[in-house]
């Protein structure tokens, strides 16, 4: 067969890491992935993943005090297993954070939200040796002024890139910027405004134009944004920040529904507080998305009524807002009943059940480290990873700034530690965001690997 | 809607499908082995409402690649004669194709297409579909043919063509040049299967054969693809050109004021706030003619000295505008003048109390206005240089301001910029050099003179009725019992509001000895607030930084914890304010000056409780917002004009020099 579809259907491109054991030995039973938060229009590994690719932002004075993709084997089977098998710095230190695959999935591309660059990895040649083939260097000037790229995301053909702020007043108002898949500039979609609303309807008291996370909803031709904040506070050191009454009124209270098909913003609705990553259902009945506001600790949730109309509300508190929790990255199961949520402030990982979507419950959760930001969980939900760094004037300091990868296993009541990396004393830097590879996504490698494989077991 | 296999779809594919289609998708779907596999969107009814044909756009995304193909008759042609002169849709399948969200779902939105040219003549003179196979050993041109069979029941009228290639070798070049990875099953014993795993793209090319939009499964709809033909068809109407523009106008709202931060926040404290963003596209200008301005500063304000007016021109300004908003001239490409001293922000940022700079690093103070920067004696709030022309290499080389490491790199780094070229030599007769760099700096800082206030038409004017009675009896406060004027002084010709001097106030005093409460009120959004322990917020602050002021500067103990007094002309727009951004709003300045200021060793003698009551607080505060200049709108708007410098493909950066693709280093080399 060709397409391998799950109950979310659409992911065109889903491929069996070890398709011979689709059968038997995989679990078809409620999945839970980051593979779930990336692009619907994009390739899957629904297997066993071969490597983990971490965007690391360096650190001054440490090794080379450069950005880097670093690349951990995470195949148990592998003789490097729980290795770092490549780091590849790309120059400065750049704010590195956020990536994201073209939707053929053979180049990753990963914004660094401070110098603007985005820099493209061939990741589908050696899948094990990633290399540099591009920085786009003209993000700024060709956009019109956006800055700060940070979700990569793969629409068929092109990439959608969200900016964070602005050449005019580092603050938060910015765009969304699309580019084809080789990197070439099409068109800056500006945050609707006040003074432009570009059609949408200021649902609330807000239309901030501030930008963050990106999803899309292809069989309701909906896209989602949430909404951080500009440059001068997210590459400001967070106790200043924190301690300075201007810079906190300069955070996002908006997400923005859009027409997926003509690019343009449609409704924007009031979620207070710094909406950040964004997921959306898979089940085709489940026509809502999940965020979760950074500042004032809730879940909130953006679905579509019954007049098909797109609300927001909030359905749960995440932790005690007073001591400024900081939820961070989610990862949503692929059957849309549970979600990981991140607490950055007490290094917590922490699980809802989703199955009343209204009145989710936080039935788990286990600290991770002193500090926590991201969370990457394989296809099947059975491993996850975890990286430890924010943003990297926000990270916590002195002992207190653990600098770590981190796997787990996951037995769906206990998460259990199976290796962890520590980044300061391999002199790496700070790790942020996670994208997994494997063999089996392109024809070249997959052939032999399989037989490989086959060769192997049958001995 | 719901997308799942509903009888209904089922009727609707036995009405308009051939009977062998039917047959070949009722069994594509029984071999299916997912039962809660969905059928695509494509396959229903659209289910929500798509935006209007014409009201976005559809970008080229390159030019659709040329191919040497086979057509049903077996005969080679080439790609582009088959695409040159129509709108085309074109779709990679393989007749073998099992998976119902796979070529049997670009077939049928083709077919679909092909139904709906029998009802739009114009649909059917414009467009062509063209699928194309991607396993040219099975798929012989006698095969398409037969493949081609199935759809002949959408009716006659329109084209669609059924291509294959000679052989794989021919077919490579294409499938590499449109992208389109696709990957042979393999089976169980690790061997190949006829079956193909492909991304499912449909490409629509325009008839000068530009790619203008891709479609994948989940966006492949015939009611989509008749809305982008319709709008790139009405794209070629000569009214577009006027579209396009109402387009880009929709819901814009004419511009007050332009010295006013884009993204306002008055009232973020209470509930009841609601935005009132502007739009950066809006952010636009007027040049002005600053030359003009410094020849004859406004009303208020003293003329410059003949030597400094002798040694500006306008092509001096223009340079000096143009590095003031240069982002290029940090060591990373991200930081201008402009980026701490913003001009619709009073010239400096009402956003931080403190500024930062590159990557984010902390600055201690608060950036301070450039407004009438021509005239103070002593530059930055310690006092610590003399001269705009010199000052200028303090924030250029300053590590945690624009971090440039040396000044040969700063005047090397202008020299290579393509938009540099000759531009000092005109100007300066010689190349960029440490001098004539700050020069150019410093012609324009001293172009932003702003006065002609209302208190300058009242007091220099003599227009009795230009100022408020409030305001009027908050200048006799001024100069008398609050004793403001003796530091922020006022001469019977002019006033800069500032005796260029550095006094102790005890705020320096205060940061220094970490004197502060034990929680802090933090907004978390508007109006809704908690208080953080201090001892939470210090677990990822950086240490507080060092700043003991003038004494810095002089060794002198006397000195510690002095600062410059600052001009108040404009101070309406240049909050927050004190050397270190501490108070938010006037009335929080005139509350602690009110107050005393705070108890030290060095407080100044003139700090002392003023015994205002609130009327007269108020009054005070009335009189210094009538210190606005009346032409901060014909500067911002000038600033505006200026063109930001950010890095573009021809400028000499290494990583626009990537020809061959950086390798990392492996396992080996990193133990």
């Amino acid at each position: 067969m060709i397409f391998k579809f799950r109950k979310q259907a659409f992911a065109p491109l889903a491929l069996a890491g070890a398709l011979f054991l689709s059968g038997g030995l995989l679990n078809p039973t409620p999945l839970m992935a980051d593979e779930t938060c990336m692009s619907p229009y994009m390739a899957k590994i629904d297997g066993q993943e071969d490597f983990v690719y971490i965007w690391t932002l360096g650190v001054e004075g440490m090794g080379d005090g450069q950005d880097k993709l670093v690349t951990v084997d995470v195949n148990p089977t592998s003789a490097n297993y729980g290795e770092v098998i490549n780091s590849l710095s790309v120059g400065g230190r750049n704010e590195a954070h956020h990536s994201g695959f073209t939707d053929d999935r053979k180049y990753l591309w990963a914004g660094g939200l401070d110098t603007n660059k985005v820099f493209i990895f061939d990741v589908h040649t050696d899948p094990a040796k990633p290399t540099l083939n591009k920085v786009i260097t003209d993000f700024v000037s060709a956009s019109g002024g956006v800055v700060g790229p940070h979700t990569t995301y793969a629409l068929p053909g092109r990439m959608m890139v969200t900016g964070l702020s602005n050449n005019k007043d580092n603050g938060g108002r910015t765009a969304l910027v699309e580019y084809t898949n080789g990197g070439e500039y099409l068109a800056t979609h500006w945050m609707p405004t006040d003074e432009n609303l570009n059609g949408a309807e200021k649902t609330g008291k807000f239309a901030d134009g501030y930008g963050y996370d990106l999803r899309v909803l292809p069989r309701r031709n909906v896209m989602v944004t949430s909404s951080f904040t500009g440059w001068s506070n997210y590459m400001m050191d967070m106790g200043k920040m924190i301690n300075d009454a201007e810079a906190m009124k300069r955070f996002g209270n908006t997400v923005v529904i859009w027409d997926l098909h003509s690019k343009k913003p449609k409704k924007i609705l009031d979620v207070p507080g710094a909406p950040l990553e964004i997921r959306c259902a898979w089940n085709p009945e489940n026509n809502w998305c999940l965020t979760t506001t950074a500042l004032t600790s809730k879940l909130w949730l953006i679905y579509e009524d019954t007049d098909s109309e797109w609300q927001a509300k909030p359905i749960a508190d995440i932790g005690d807002a007073s001591k400024i929790p900081l939820p961070v990255d989610i990862s949503i199961r692929s059957d849309d009943k549970g979600l990981w949520v991140n607490t950055f402030m007490d290094g917590k990982t922490r699980y809802f059940d989703l199955t009343d979507i209204n009145n989710p419950q936080q039935t788990y959760e286990k600290v991770i480290g002193s500090q926590v930001n991201m969370a990457s969980s394989s296809w099947d939900g059975s491993r996850v990873y975890y990286t430890s760094s924010l943003l990297a004037n926000w990270d916590k300091k002195g002992d207190a700034n653990e600098q770590y990868f981190k796997s787990f296993t996951w037995n769906g009541a206990e998460l259990e530690q199976q290796f962890a990396l520590d980044f300061n004393a391999m002199k790496l830097g700070r790790p942020h965001q996670m994208r997994f590879g494997a063999y089996s996504l392109y024809a070249k490698t997959q052939q032999q690997k399989t037989r490989d494989l086959v060769k192997l077991m049958t001995q | 809607m719901r997308i799942t296999m509903a009888p209904r779809t089922l009727k609707v594919c036995i009405r308009q499908w051939g009977q062998g289609l039917l047959f070949y998708l009722l069994l594509s779907c029984a071999s299916h082995q997912s039962g809660a596999a969905a059928l695509a969107p494509g396959y229903g009814e659209l289910g929500y409402t798509l935006a209007a044909p014409g009201s976005y756009t559809l970008h080229h995304l390159g030019q659709a690649p040329d191919a040497s193909v086979l057509d049903e008759a077996g005969q080679p042609q080439q790609l582009h004669d088959l695409l040159r002169g129509k709108y085309s849709l074109l779709s990679f399948i393989y007749s073998n194709c099992k998976d119902v969200n796979g070529c049997p779902l670009s077939s049928y939105v083709f077919y679909q297409m092909k139904a709906a040219m029998q009802e739009q003549p114009e649909l059917a003179e414009r467009l062509r579909l063209i699928s194309l196979s991607f396993d040219p050993a099975r798929d012989t041109p006698q095969v398409m043919r037969l493949y081609a069979k199935n759809y002949e029941y959408a009716g006659e009228a329109g084209e669609w063509r059924f291509l294959t290639t000679a052989s794989e070798a021919a077919l490579q070049p294409i499938l590499q040049a449109y992208n389109q990875e696709i990957q042979r099953e393999v089976a169980v014993n690790g061997e190949l299967t006829d079956d193909y795993s492909h991304l499912l793209r449909v490409f629509l090319i325009d008839p000068e054969l530009e790619i203008r939009n891709i479609y994948s499964v989940g966006f492949l709809h015939s009611a989509i693809l008749q809305a982008d033909l319709k709008t790139l068809l009405l794209e070629e109407q000569p009214q577009a050109e006027a579209v396009k523009l109402a387009r880009a106008n929709i819901g814009n709202e004419p511009v007050t004021t332009l010295s006013k931060p884009g993204d306002n926040k008055d009232g973020y404290d209470s509930k009841d706030y609601h935005t009132r963003s502007k739009a950066l596209i809006s952010r636009r200008g007027q040049a002005t003619d600053l030359f003009k301005i410094v020849q004859r500063p406004p009303l208020g304000l003293p003329a410059l000295d003949a030597a400094t007016r002798a040694g500006l021109s306008a092509e001096k300004i223009a340079l000096g505008r143009k590095l003031f908003f240069d982002r290029r001239l940090s060591l990373n490409d991200t930081f201008s003048c402009a980026m701490c001293h913003v001009p619709e922000q009073g010239f400096t940022s009402n956003e931080m109390k403190t500024s930062v700079g590159v990557e984010g690093r902390s600055v201690r103070r608060n950036a301070p206005t450039l407004y009438n920067t021509a005239y103070p004696q002593l530059l930055f709030h310690d006092g610590r240089e003399f001269q705009l022309e010199e000052q200028i290499w303090a924030p250029l080389l300053a590590h945690n301001e624009m971090a440039n490491p040396s000044v040969g790199y700063v005047l090397q780094k202008i020299r290579a910029l393509p938009d540099y070229q000759g531009q000092f030599e005109a100007i300066y007769q010689r190349d960029v050099s440490m001098q004539n760099l700050g020069d150019a700096f410093a012609a324009y800082q001293r172009a932003l003179l702003s006065a002609d206030s209302a208190f300058d038409r009242w007091y220099y004017g003599k227009e009795e009725n230009a100022l408020s009675t409030r305001a009027k009896q908050g200048f006799r406060l001024f100069t008398g019992k609050a004793g403001c004027a003796v530091c922020h002084s006022i001469t019977e010709t002019h006033a800069v509001f500032s005796d260029d001097k550095l006094h102790n106030t005890g705020i320096g005093y205060q940061n220094s000895m970490g004197i502060r409460p034990a929680k802090r009120k933090v907004a978390l959004a508007p109006g809704v607030f908690v208080d953080v322990e201090q001892r939470l917020i210090d677990t990822f602050s950086e240490p507080a930084p060092k700043d003991l002021g003038l004494y810095e500067i002089t060794q002198n103990p006397a000195d510690r914890w002095k600062y410059k007094t600052p001009g108040l002309r404009n101070i309406a727009l240049t909050a927050p304010y004190m050397h270190d951004g501490t108070f938010s709003t006037l009335h929080d300045v005139v509350d602690f000056y009110n107050q005393g200021g705070i108890a030290n060793p060095g407080l100044s003698p003139l700090i002392k409780p003023l015994d205002l009551d609130a009327t007269e607080v108020d009054a005070l505060v009335t009189f210094m917002n009538a210190l606005t200049g009346s032409n901060v709108d014909e500067l911002v708007a000038d600033a505006f004009a200026a063109p930001v410098g950010d890095i573009t493909r021809t400028d000499p950066n290494w990583a626009n020099q990537l020809t061959v693709p950086l390798a990392g280093e492996t396992l080996r080399s990193l133990e």
